[in-house]
């Protein structure tokens, strides 16, 4: 090939830092904020923080209700954002892994044991999506009334995972299916059961296409916002999201863009670490298959 | 002198259906019975606010529904807000993906850039977007902000800006997931396939479509799907983007407020329920393109 | 060590039956090859073997064990597979472990073991490496090695050299034929490939849609061909066959058809006066044709028209036209011959074979 002339390296890298602005700017500017002053939100440059504290996430762990500047005690909320950050770790947690569990059983089934019809079961499951799930709070709650659990982080550890178990199913289901039968005829060959043959060969074998499933699943999980604050309504309960959305904007605009942050830093995180595998688990369940 | 193992057929289909369970009785649980729920309800006058027993209606709130100029605008706004969004998403993923086909210097760290607005938790990113476009007074950017939005509404009116800025947010975000999505796909096209074009055709649009195109397919096919889905299902990015005070609204807005507001269950039912068809066509058509193909057949 | 038995071995899946009546005894220590075209279920065969697939009717015997109801862990035995089957997420050692490990070896015993595995087959180096980071030919080694270090009673192998290119595979070959010696394991092999079944085989069964159409030797399979199915399998190029009436002249049967016209050989004469008067078919293998000389008997003769002229080195592969019939011979190197020449072959009389029209059986 020829070598690029010098427009096309400049139009190539331009695009890049176009690119690359479009998708952080929103985010580096959240992170901003939650680094001010309330003095430098309303005088500074809104770009930049010249004079960054770490004051507005302290302030989210502070239960006492410490008087601040020019907002007197009577309007001043304490939040229990300790209990938040809990409670949303177990939920993203436990979500996370009964839909793995979960997809990962049905995955199975449907790719590798194949019963009548399993194409159509996995058509099936898939086409939850066409159902709208915000628009099913009524019965929902009815549900969840029903099994006791109004309040309950419990509500949300069953209606999370069928939020991503439909597309975790159809790509791990579509990972198995290309997997060569051959693999795993070879370990039960060799002396294992079905059982082991697939806690030792097929399971680590997938852990890419798992990466994916479970990425995928903590991304939707953490972009909801709307069951988590339909369904947990003490405060105690609630998860950082669904207790952000308490918050009132002219008043705790900061402390809340610092909750934002800290739900958001450990998720970016975990996602950032692991989205290579993320492509490469996507790419093996879709076409390649080992 | 016929002789069946223990772990034969029999016993595979048997295990499929206890391994399909958990997933199938999760989705039975928290969809399949509040769809036959809705639909039952949508044939019926039920509401919170009325007394008295609840009458079986027919197609009446079916009926009023396609009669309610209301419904007509909120279809149109959603069908609307899904086809510039989609087509947003899959226009700028697409670029992306293409833009980090190729390797060079820092390709990593772009790739990461580009996935953050997705891995970033939409439903906080959402909070801070909302405060970001419509900040309270105080701060030193609101002036600047007002005005933008003041110049949008006033040039193609009130409540522009509120929806402008949701479609905004859904593509920023959505493209992010396309481009990951699609970067999977470029990523199992061979090198030579591309130089193999290369020698075929100094066309870069031809090869685009020659080769590109058809082995994307798959993913183009799930990552249109997924983008409408979630446009048209989408309530909380409206409702959270125009805090409530929505005046452009989309069908899942409309439902909402109907219920909330006005604890009318029947016609929000059968409204909610009018997308349903929709999305299963279009997923009938798509299931074709992405579906897994079938096994390799052995010797 | 021990034999397997295989009795009225038939499989059915819904629609297709792809095994059909099989009768094996494969005795201890034998090598035998299972051959046929692609859907001839040998491989059905094999995996039935294995205990990969169900027996819909028949037994299976390993040693003198009847093995229709154990699960594949149990029945001792070894497979290798055509894709290797290799499990990517391990090292090779850990590859070949796999197995001992399932059977709880003590570790000394499996480093020993895989050890001795490594060394057989030259692949000590790599025994730190991940399968993707091996050749084919490496990844082929460490699947045998994956098999011998169980010492298994049979060794299973579908179509292992199968994704190796030309060269490699007649190279694997030659070990794999060294390996069997050497470990003295009952094998079972199935190849598609005939000159695979007839170099490793100590007995060939060729088989054809389900059905076993010949067991035997190798030399047995190409000097005496049961039917025609076998006769045009085995040998490369295959035999030539050609329909001809069979007619009594002056005493003696000649085959004759348009353009050909050849004394049957005294040694059939006596199996084909049934024939007389009948169309039958006359296969003759391209080796056994040559370039007929003034000593060549007449009545073994007949002309042709070069069509096409294939020099290998070694050899010329002629394609000539006889009348309407189409023959390939297989001729010295020193042989002269251009497109459209004329050129008398002979046919070697003893080699002659002769297949009924309908049941295509030798006669």
């Amino acid at each position: 090939m020829n070598p690029k002339p010098w427009w096309a390296k400049v139009g190539h890298r331009s695009l890049m830092l176009l690119a690359t602005i479009y998708c952080v700017f929103p985010i580096y500017f959240m992170l901003v904020q939650s680094l001010k002053t309330p003095k430098e939100d309303v005088f500074g440059n809104p770009f930049i923080v010249m004079d960054p504290t770490l004051e507005n996430f302290q302030e989210l762990f502070d239960r006492e209700g410490e008087v601040r500047g020019f907002v007197g005690t009577a309007l001043r909320r304490s939040y229990p954002f300790a209990d938040w950050l809990v409670n949303t770790i177990v939920v993203f947690a436990g979500s996370v892994a009964a839909t793995l569990v979960a997809s990962v059983a049905a995955a199975y089934a449907l790719g590798r044991l194949r019963p009548p019809g399993f194409r159509w079961w996995r058509r099936g499951i898939f086409a939850a999506y066409v159902i709208p799930q915000t628009l099913l709070f009524i019965p929902l709650y009815q549900v969840v009334h029903t099994l006791g659990l109004d309040d309950n982080l419990l509500a949300l550890l069953l209606i999370y995972p069928t939020m991503a178990l439909p597309f975790c199913v159809w790509i791990l289901s579509a990972y198995f299916q290309l997997l060569p039968r051959e693999i795993e005829e070879a370990a039960l060959i060799e002396g294992a059961s079905r059982a082991t043959a697939f806690f030792r060969i097929i399971l680590p074998m997938s852990r890419p296409v798992l990466v994916a499933a479970g990425i995928f699943t903590l991304g939707t999980i953490a972009s909801d916002f709307m069951i988590a604050s339909v369904f947990l309504l003490t405060p105690n309960n609630q998860t950082i999201t669904a207790g952000l959305g308490t918050f009132d904007v002219a008043l705790d605009e900061l402390a809340a863009v610092a909750g934002v942050n800290l739900l958001a830093i450990p998720v970016v995180t975990i996602s950032a670490l692991l989205a290579r595998g993320f492509v490469r688990g996507l790419t093996a369940a879709m076409i390649e298959g080992a | 002198m016929v002789s069946v193992k223990p772990a034969g057929r029999a016993g595979d289909i048997r295990l499929a259906y206890a391994l399909l369970s958990p997933a199938l009785l999760l989705l039975a649980v928290v969809i399949a019975y509040p769809v036959g729920w809705e639909v039952w309800t949508s044939l019926t006058d039920l509401s919170p606010l009325k007394d008295g027993s609840t009458g079986f209606v027919g197609l009446a709130n079916y009926r009023r529904l396609l009669a309610d100029a209301t419904f007509w605008q909120a279809a149109l706004v959603t069908v609307v807000y899904a086809a510039v969004t989609s087509a947003g998403k899959l226009a700028l993923g697409l670029g992306f993906a293409l833009l980090l086909a190729r390797p060079f210097r820092g390709r990593a760290l772009v790739f990461l850039a580009i996935f953050l607005p997705w891995a970033y938790p939409a439903g906080v990113s959402v909070i801070g977007w909302y405060w970001t476009l419509n900040p309270p007074t105080i701060t030193a950017y609101a002036p600047f902000m007002g005005q933008l939005k003041y110049a949008v509404d006033g040039t193609f009116g009130i409540g522009a800006w509120a929806f402008a800025s949701v479609m905004l947010f859904n593509i920023w975000r959505g493209s992010s997931f396309i481009a990951v999505l699609l970067l999977a796909g470029i990523n199992a096209i061979p090198q030579e396939l591309f130089e193999c074009a290369l020698l075929e055709s100094r066309s870069a649009w031809r090869r685009f479509r020659l080769v590109t195109v058809p082995l994307l397919k798959p993913f183009l096919a799930l990552g249109v799907f997924l983008s409408l889905t979630s446009a048209f299902a989408d309530l909380s990015n409206v409702w959270m983007l125009t805090a409530g005070r929505i005046v452009f609204p989309v069908i899942g807005t409309h439902a909402y407020w109907l219920v909330i507001k006005a604890g009318q269950y029947g016609p929000a039912s059968a409204l909610s329920l009018t997308l349903v068809p929709f999305l299963l066509a279009v997923l009938l058509v798509l299931f074709r393109l992405f579906d897994p193909p079938q096994e390799r057949s052995t010797a | 060590m021990a034999q397997v038995m295989m009795k009225d071995l038939n499989k059915k899946y819904d629609e297709v039956h792809a095994v059909k009546d099989v009768n094996l005894h494969i005795r201890d220590k034998e090598f035998i090859v299972l051959v046929g075209p692609s859907g001839c279920g040998k491989s059905t065969t094999l995996r039935m073997v294995a205990g990969l697939e169900e027996i819909t009717a028949g037994e299976i015997t390993i040693g003198d064990r009847v093995v229709n109801d154990l699960p594949p862990k149990d029945r001792d035995i070894a497979m290798v597979f055509q894709n290797y089957a290799l499990y990517p997420h391990m090292t090779v050692y850990d590859n070949m472990a796999f197995g001992l490990k399932m059977r709880k070896f003590p570790k000394t015993e499996i480093a020993k073991r895989v050890g001795e595995a490594a060394e057989i087959l030259g692949i000590q180096e790599l025994l730190k490496r991940k399968p993707r980071q091996l050749s084919g030919g490496q990844r082929q080694r460490v699947a045998v090695g994956r098999a011998i270090v169980r010492h298994p009673q049979v060794f299973l192998f579908d179509e292992p050299l199968s994704n190796l290119d030309a060269k490699l595979r007649v190279q694997m070959r030659v070990e794999l034929k060294r390996l069997h010696d050497r470990l003295e394991t009952t094998a079972i092999y199935v190849t598609h490939d005939q000159v695979e079944a007839m170099t490793l085989g100590d007995r060939v069964v060729v088989m054809k849609d389900g059905w076993i159409q010949q067991v035997g030797e190798p030399l047995e399979l190409y000097g005496r061909p049961a039917n025609r199915f076998v006769a045009g399998f085995i040998g490369s190029p295959s035999m030539n066959f050609v329909e001809m009436t069979i007619a009594e002249t002056n005493g003696a049967l000649w085959a004759d058809t348009p353009g050909i016209r050849v004394k049957v050989p005294p040694a059939s004469a006596a199996r084909l006066g049934p024939y007389k008067g009948q169309r039958l078919t006359l296969g003759i293998r391209p080796e056994d044709l040559r370039v007929a000389t003034g000593s060549d008997p007449a009545d073994y003769s007949f002309d042709t028209v070069v069509d096409v002229v294939e020099p290998l080195g070694s050899e010329i592969l002629l394609d000539v036209k006889a009348g309407s019939n189409v023959m390939v011979a297989r001729v010295d190197p020193t042989v002269r011959a251009k497109l459209h020449d004329k050129m008398r072959l002979s046919l070697h009389p003893e080699r002659v074979h002769f297949f009924d029209l309908k049941t295509e059986l030798a006669i």
